[in-house]
């Protein structure tokens, strides 16, 4: 079995993607993951993820300065749309 | 049902749902519901001898957006992040203004028009606080709680929002502003 993360989509991102989860092949270097979303779904860093947060297993990363981060295999990510609650 | 159906990530199961934090020392009780809000649950909760003030808030489902009928809305929240942030608003109102009790609950998925998406309730020894307190731990949900709503509109198109884009007034802010 391959070895896999977990991505999930929120709001404008779940739309882009038509997806509210997926698996990815892991590990991937955190400061990738755009590029690999980019391939997949064509356009999204400027239409999508260049507004929105990244959490890894809970906790929020930065894409630029945790770049060196492993995304390893079982991990959950999270793509964070501006939030709209209330 | 085969195995090959794609199967619903928890925080998206109704079925997972309502979640509760509850942190007895600073009376805080966080709820993430798809049922109906009850105001008095809220109220009861952060009830205390020692409140001589008791706020509570209630964000109800608006019929239009710019003018545009919307039909329903929908919320979705992502807990593992939104407990965190929802907590850490708390014990910061708690902290600031010397609360005796505070309460956030937040209803997801289908919302129907005129009903409450967000309850806030607040208790303190005196008004002031209580008053204070509960619009900054609004202000903070609206800000930072991962959230979001989705606007469908009575054309059947769906949009999602973002409370950057306006201020607690509902006006248009930054580069959305023209």
């Amino acid at each position: 079995m391959s070895s896999t993360f977990t991505i999930h989509y929120f709001a404008t991102a779940s739309q882009y993607t038509s997806k509210n989860t997926e698996s990815l092949p892991a590990p991937l270097k955190l400061s990738t993951l755009f590029d690999e979303l980019e391939t997949r779904y064509p356009g999204i860093t400027a239409k999508v993820l260049s507004s929105c947060g990244v959490s890894l297993d809970g906790e929020y990363v930065d894409i630029e300065e945790d770049k060196e981060l492993l995304i390893m295999a079982g991990s959950e990510v999270a793509v964070i749309p501006p939030v709209s609650s209330g | 049902m085969t195995s090959t159906e794609p199967t619903l990530p928890p925080h998206l199961d109704p079925r997972t749902y309502p979640r509760h934090y509850h942190d007895p020392t600073k009376n805080i009780h966080l709820t993430l519901t798809y049922n109906p809000l009850d105001a008095n649950t809220y109220l009861s909760e952060t009830a205390s001898p020692a409140a001589g003030a008791n706020v509570l808030f209630l964000g109800t489902t608006r019929d239009t957006f710019e003018g545009r009928s919307v039909s329903q809305l929908s919320y979705t929240a992502y807990p593992p992040l939104t407990m965190k942030t929802l907590t850490t608003i708390a014990e910061t109102a708690v902290e600031t203004h010397g609360l005796e009790g505070v309460s956030i609950a937040h209803r997801l998925g289908s919302v129907p028009i005129g009903e409450a998406s967000i309850a806030i309730a607040v208790s303190a020894g005196h008004r002031k606080a209580a008053w204070r307190a509960g619009e900054e731990v609004l202000e903070a949900c609206k800000e930072k709680a991962e959230i979001w709503k989705r606007e469908e509109f009575v054309d059947g198109r769906m949009e999602w929002r973002a409370n950057a884009d306006r201020d607690s007034e509902g006006r248009l802010l930054g580069d959305k502003a023209v």
